[in-house]
């Protein structure tokens, strides 16, 4: 278990990296778009480039950042019976979930998307669209982000069974409720705190 | 048995859906695993081709290059932003003093500003927060029913989720495959009237329950000069001939309502800004500040929604724009640091990301749904309803409203919305007015005690025990649980009021949209022949597999 674990925080080191390194494309893709709504607004023109860039950033960051996401428990979740059992049980649903419903899929995707990748690097192919971009970049992000949401699956098991083992503290983030706010709102009580 | 069972494999895999949903594991990936599940089954008894598979990474590819989802994350951005910008305070303060003195005041006050900061932003916790923080204890000083308070508290902010530009109505375009913008402008009445019935409310209960919604002792008014009055007829002054300029300009065909309107606040802006550094003293200080305040959201707004709805920008240049002007504003007042843009930079790639795999998730399930007829079965189900269209758009809202209870509205539109919009269009519905409802009743998922999120955000930020208040140096008691979800009971009626109007009377969303059709047809039939050899549907083709349209990533492939 001892290997086990040092794996996991591994990996969780690798996906907070990852995570805290794409989440930097959010910035870059408000730039680049409102620069391009800006140059046509007053020229006029557009570069389907610079458009594409746009949804390549995107990607970037939602789906390479798809295994951060999973290691911050933020995939959104229907906590109405969820949010009422013991830690343990929760752990256990996340054992479950994590072998049966994460695995499959976050393997199967990956192994189905490499081939389109390498389809696409070995014909060299652009985007059909004129002054389109080179392809492959993008589409290797598919097989790259399954790949990082499998891994960050792997410790998240490993993490559950530790903790029922009794290895380690509860692994789940505190946070609220799953969508946009948690830790804005976090935030947002400590100052009202500081301010009463 | 097997015969059964594959005779009844699409509702069979519809209820395994709900079941797995409800165990709780994050709902993108129980999607994915029931689409997989079934379809491992109906390959094995050769319901299915096994090319069903390869369709996939071509879905997907589909959904990374929906240049519509990219709004999403601007919008998002936009709104956290914002929040901080200091901009909310700003209104809250001073468009509460506005009222204040009025009974009722208040609680106009924060539906006006929750109205105000939905049109700047689609982030309900946002506004919740920001009206929870700043307008919750004044109204509590002040001896407001706490029911009363804090319902209007959250259904104000859930106004986020109706006027654009709000998240729900882009994803409920992309699904429904209209433009977001037909969505936005259909949205706009509605939405607009249901900060009405909210008025309208209050009005009543000022009426009938005068203590419960006291007027601000004229103490309680910090923005007048001393020993002078509040202030008020400067601003009414200001406020009628800014409405009849505005009118005539747009009336007498000078200028484009919006453009009227944005010439109009320009002037206003000038004048008081010239009051305030020349001390002309025409305006009362009141007057002044309201003015001063309440340009920044509103030239948000013009930025962002004007130049949808003029048709300059598309929504996601209008969101980069408003992402863009949001940065700006919260750097002029200082309040844009690294801490608050990573911040707001984490929580945007998060809820893009999530968002994003609910849809990669909902893919994978309807394109097995599909492939095992499950369509058919739910249009069988629904067509054969007695009462044809409202008969329909009755029982499709109250499905919304009971699920709205457990599931919040990014499953209910990503789920639900593909399997209904076929029908509704077969039904002969208008789909604009079809997702502008179901956007209605969905904005209900966030009052619904007890999991409504902006109940959930209002007990956050709201006092949980007895507190000393700062001003009056009492102490009160804490704002309880039961409060909270008693007091978004009114609105919740109010919420299906508006439904049952916007089914009564389409013209609601339909009126405004209408007229840009036409523009879209012409454009559409000017628009040049595409050359032979181009591939017109999709920006990306993929070398591996032929081609499904990818501008709508929930249509059936093409092997099928």
């Amino acid at each position: 278990m001892g290997f086990l674990l040092r794996l996991s925080r591994a990996i969780d080191f690798l996906n907070e990296k990852i995570g805290k390194t794409v989440y930097w494309l959010v910035l870059a893709s408000v730039v680049v778009s409102s620069g391009n709504a800006v140059v046509r607004y007053t020229f006029d023109t557009s570069s389907n480039a610079w458009l594409e860039i746009q949804w390549y950033l995107y990607t970037g960051f939602f789906l390479v950042g798809a295994g951060y996401t999973l290691l911050r428990n933020e995939h959104v979740r229907i906590d109405i019976v969820y949010s009422r059992l013991k830690p343990r049980t929760r752990a256990w649903i996340d054992v479950f979930g994590g072998v049966l419903f994460l695995m499959p899929m976050a393997i199967l995707l990956m192994w189905l998307s490499w081939p389109v990748f390498t389809g696409s690097y070995k014909l060299h192919e652009y985007s059909p669209n004129p002054n389109g971009l080179l392809r492959w970049p993008v589409k290797l992000m598919m097989p790259v982000g399954f790949f990082l949401l499998a891994v960050q699956g792997v410790s998240e098991i490993i993490k559950r069974i530790a903790f029922l083992m009794n290895l380690i503290p509860d692994p789940t983030p505190r946070h609220a409720h799953g969508a946009a706010a948690p830790d804005i709102t976090g935030d947002m009580v400590i100052k009202s705190e500081g301010k009463q | 048995m097997t015969a059964l069972f594959l005779a009844n494999i699409a509702p069979i895999m519809f209820v395994m859906l709900i079941a797995l949903l409800m165990i709780g594991y994050p709902v993108a990936f129980s999607l994915s695993a029931n689409g997989l599940l079934f379809g491992a089954i109906a390959m094995h008894y050769g319901l299915l081709g096994p090319d069903l598979l390869q369709a996939l990474p071509q879905r997907i590819f589909g959904i990374m290059s929906n240049e519509t989802l990219l709004a999403i994350p601007f919008f998002t951005f936009m709104g956290l932003i914002l929040e901080r910008s200091g901009m909310a305070e700003d209104l809250l303060d001073t468009v509460g003093q506005m009222f204040g003195s009025v009974r009722g005041g208040l609680a106009y006050a924060v539906v006006f500003v929750g109205a105000l900061l939905a049109a700047t932003t689609g982030v309900t916790a946002a506004s919740v927060i920001s009206m929870g923080l700043i307008s919750l204890p004044i109204m509590l000083r002040y001896g407001y029913d706490r029911r009363l308070a804090s319902g209007v508290i959250a259904a104000s902010g859930t106004l986020a989720q109706i006027i654009p530009p709000s998240l729900v109505l882009i994803v409920m375009a992309d699904q429904l495959g209209r433009s977001v913008g037909d969505m936005y402008e259909g949205a706009f009445i509605p939405g607009i009237g249901l900060a009405v019935l909210y008025a309208i409310y209050i009005a009543i209960i000022t009426m009938a329950k005068p203590t419960w919604t006291p007027a601000l002792p004229l103490e309680a008014i910090t923005i007048r000069e001393p020993g002078r009055s509040a202030g008020y007829r400067s601003l009414i002054v200001i406020v009628a001939l800014s409405v009849v300029a505005g009118w005539a300009l747009s009336a007498y065909d000078v200028l484009h309502p919006i453009w009227a309107c944005a010439l109009v606040g320009a002037v206003d802006y000038v004048l008081a800004l010239a009051d305030k550094y020349l001390k002309l003293r025409v305006l009362s200080l009141m007057t002044r500040q309201v003015i001063i305040v309440m340009m920044p959201p509103l030239a948000l707004i013009f930025l962002v929604l004007g130049t949808i709805f003029l048709g300059i920008a598309t929504p996601t240049e209008g969101g980069a724009m408003g992402s863009a002007g949001a940065l700006i504003l919260a750097l002029a007042n200082r309040r844009l640091d690294r801490k608050l843009l990573r911040q707001a930079m984490d929580t945007t790639a998060k809820l893009s990301s999530f968002v994003m795999f609910i849809l990669v998730g909902s893919t994978v399930f309807s394109l097995v749904f599909r492939g095992v007829n499950g369509d058919l079965w739910v249009e069988n189900l629904l067509t054969s309803l007695p009462g044809g269209q409202i008969g329909f758009l009755v029982v499709v809202n109250l499905l919304s409203f009971l699920l709205a209870f457990f599931l919040d509205f990014f499953e209910l539109a990503f789920i639900i919305v593909p399997l209904l919009g076929p029908v509704a269009e077969k039904l002969g519905i208008d789909l604009i007015w079809f997702g502008v409802l179901l956007g209605v009743t969905m904005q209900t998922s966030f009052l619904h005690p007890p999991f409504g999120y902006a109940l959930f955000y209002l007990r956050s930020v709201a006092p949980s025990e007895e507190y000393t208040d700062r001003v009056t140096g009492k102490r009160l008691a804490p704002l309880t649980t039961g409060q909270i979800y008693w007091g978004s009971i009114p609105f919740i009626m109010i919420q299906l009021v508006m439904v049952g109007l916007v089914i009564a009377f389409p013209q609601l969303v339909l009126a405004s949209v209408e007229t840009k059709h036409f523009d879209i047809n012409q454009i559409q039939i000017i628009a040049p022949e595409i050359p032979e050899g181009a591939n017109p549907s999709l920006p990306g083709s993929d070398v591996s597999a032929p081609a499904p349209s990818s501008d709508d990533p929930m249509a059936p492939p093409s092997d099928h």
